[in-house]
């Protein structure tokens, strides 16, 4: 990356902490904190280690929701591939289910599943599964006809057409499909949190706003935005390894509409 | 030629596409097409574009279906005229080399080159000197583990005619499989097909527009009309291999052919 975009980014990010530190003073520290007392108090919660204790159960919650939505998600459109009758029954329920927002489910995940981690795992299953299943039939019917064809020809069975050619044209599909619920699963764990919890980022929001520590919740804030930051990274570092036979700029493309 | 007997012979082939909705009926893009090829022969198949020759090849591939006529190989009919269902290559059979590499890019160029072998179960020792052999003589050494992306358009298209020599169907059918890359490149492929093709002579059915490349490739030409296509009219080639295409314009007969081939196309 060129030198003058990191120190226009730099400066970018001081005018916000300026912006920040003006309403402070401004409106008072009270409703606002201020980026300096965020920094230490995130400092000193990242010792005491209370802020990883709250992270993980957060981030526990994304993950396993994310796994347990996410992998049959992006197997279900392999599935469906070779039952058109099946795909079309299923596909207005499909979309119905797309349709239901899921922070509403919350209230009856807490009935179903108690107030323990198990509801937020529900809550961000059911979101990162359609969102991974939209993205990754998009992938399996995109699949070039042409590779399938001369496939065929040479011998190719329906199951070597899955593996060797739907499944790896799909991939960046289902890659999409997850850079994309990395921040509605973190987002999810909290709003499940900040129903019902004694434990997480959702609850340390929630508990720092009732007792008017406002530097608390921008704590907690700063951790959820630096985690979701992170994830992205990670997923995307993930995805170029996977991802190497493609072309440099079809790479850059597809790195820029995912930033 | 004519002694060797047919390995695939078409007869009354036809073919129109299902009409679009609210047309009646469509128009036919074959009609009454037959002709046969010998084992080991060379036939080129000229035609104006939008004739049909590419639906003609899907046809023979079994990747589309006829709506009437007979295609047998060996004898053995592999299409009659209910249609059963299709079989792409024929049990590798027939080859196709399409005009699209269709290289997968998700696999660097041996591994495209060997797919079929593994999906075929065959890829054992023989196999890999074979391909070997294959990669030298359309000199791709050293590029074995480059994605498609990073070849060359000749590249690609040596490495996808490759990929179906390496299997080796007895019949390979070609749709103008040089026909998007420039002159000069255009005629070297030219050159290393002739010279694959001495390698271990096959039956090739090539299709494709330019007159001059139907003449110094094949042994024998077909013409197709315009749509609805059928064959008006044949010429064998008699021009000496192996054949210098450099000159192929200055060797003798081949004016006569072009003249002939090109009053008929009109």
């Amino acid at each position: 990356m060129k030198w003058s975009v990191l120190i226009d980014r730099f400066i970018a990010f001081v005018l916000v902490i300026a912006g920040w530190q003006v309403c402070s003073i401004y409106f008072g520290p009270i409703w606002f904190s201020s980026p300096l007392r965020v920094l230490d108090r995130f400092i000193e919660e990242a010792r005491s280690g209370d802020l990883w204790f709250q992270t993980e159960y957060t981030l526990k919650a994304a993950l396993y929701g994310s796994l347990l939505g996410g992998i049959p998600a992006a197997l279900l459109p392999f599935a469906l591939r070779r039952h058109p009758v099946a795909s079309a029954i299923l596909d207005p329920y499909l979309v119905g289910g797309y349709g239901v927002p899921k922070l509403a489910l919350a209230p009856l995940f807490i009935l179903w599943f108690g107030v323990d981690l198990e509801p937020k795992v529900a809550l961000v299953a059911s979101i990162v599964s359609f969102l991974v299943f939209f993205s990754t039939a998009a992938g399996v019917s995109a699949v070039n006809a042409q590779y399938v064809s001369a496939a065929r020809v040479f011998g190719a069975t329906e199951r070597d057409i899955a593996r060797h050619i739907v499944w790896p044209g799909a991939i960046p599909y289902v890659f999409a499909g997850f850079r994309i619920a990395v921040p509605y699963a973190i987002g999810a764990a909290v709003v499940g949190e900040l129903i019902s919890a004694n434990r997480g980022l959702g609850f340390l929001v929630q508990s720092g706003a009732t007792d008017f520590d406002t530097t608390l919740v921008f704590v907690a804030l700063t951790t959820l935005t630096v985690l979701v930051v992170t994830i992205n990274l990670f997923v995307s570092r993930c995805e170029r390894w996977l991802l190497r036979w493609r072309p440099p700029q079809q790479r850059l493309a597809a790195g820029a509409a995912g930033a | 030629m004519t002694a060797a007997p047919p390995i695939l012979e078409v007869r009354g082939l036809a073919k129109r596409f299902p009409p679009r909705s609210g047309q009646a009926s469509s128009p036919w893009i074959l009609a009454d097409l037959s002709f046969c090829v010998a084992e080991q022969e060379f036939l080129t198949i000229v035609g104006p574009s939008g004739a049909g020759k590419s639906t003609l090849l899907n046809i023979l591939a079994q990747v589309d279906d006829a709506t009437e006529g007979r295609i047998l190989f060996r004898g053995e009919a592999i299409r009659t005229a209910n249609g059963t269902q299709l079989k792409p290559g024929w049990n590798c059979q027939i080859g196709y080399v399409t005009q699209d590499d269709n290289l997968l890019p998700w696999r660097t160029m041996i591994e495209n080159v060997m797919l079929p072998l593994r999906l075929q179960g065959r890829l054992d020792v023989g196999a890999k000197d074979r391909v070997a052999e294959l990669l030298r003589a359309t000199n791709l050494i050293g590029f074995e583990g480059y994605y498609p992306h990073e070849l060359s358009g000749g590249m690609r298209k040596r490495a996808s005619l490759i990929r179906t020599l390496a299997y080796d169907p007895p019949i390979i059918l070609m749709d103008e499989p040089f026909s998007a890359v420039d002159a000069q490149t255009r005629a070297h492929l030219q050159q290393d097909l002739l010279r694959l093709w001495n390698l271990g002579r096959k039956t090739i059915i090539f299709v494709t527009h330019d007159i001059s490349e139907a003449i110094a490739l094949g042994d024998r030409l077909l013409v197709l009309s315009k749509s609805p296509a059928k064959v008006i009219a044949e010429h064998p080639i008699s021009i000496r291999r192996p054949r210098d295409l450099g000159n192929i314009y200055k060797l003798e007969g081949f004016g006569d052919i072009f003249e002939c081939v090109r009053r008929a196309l009109q």
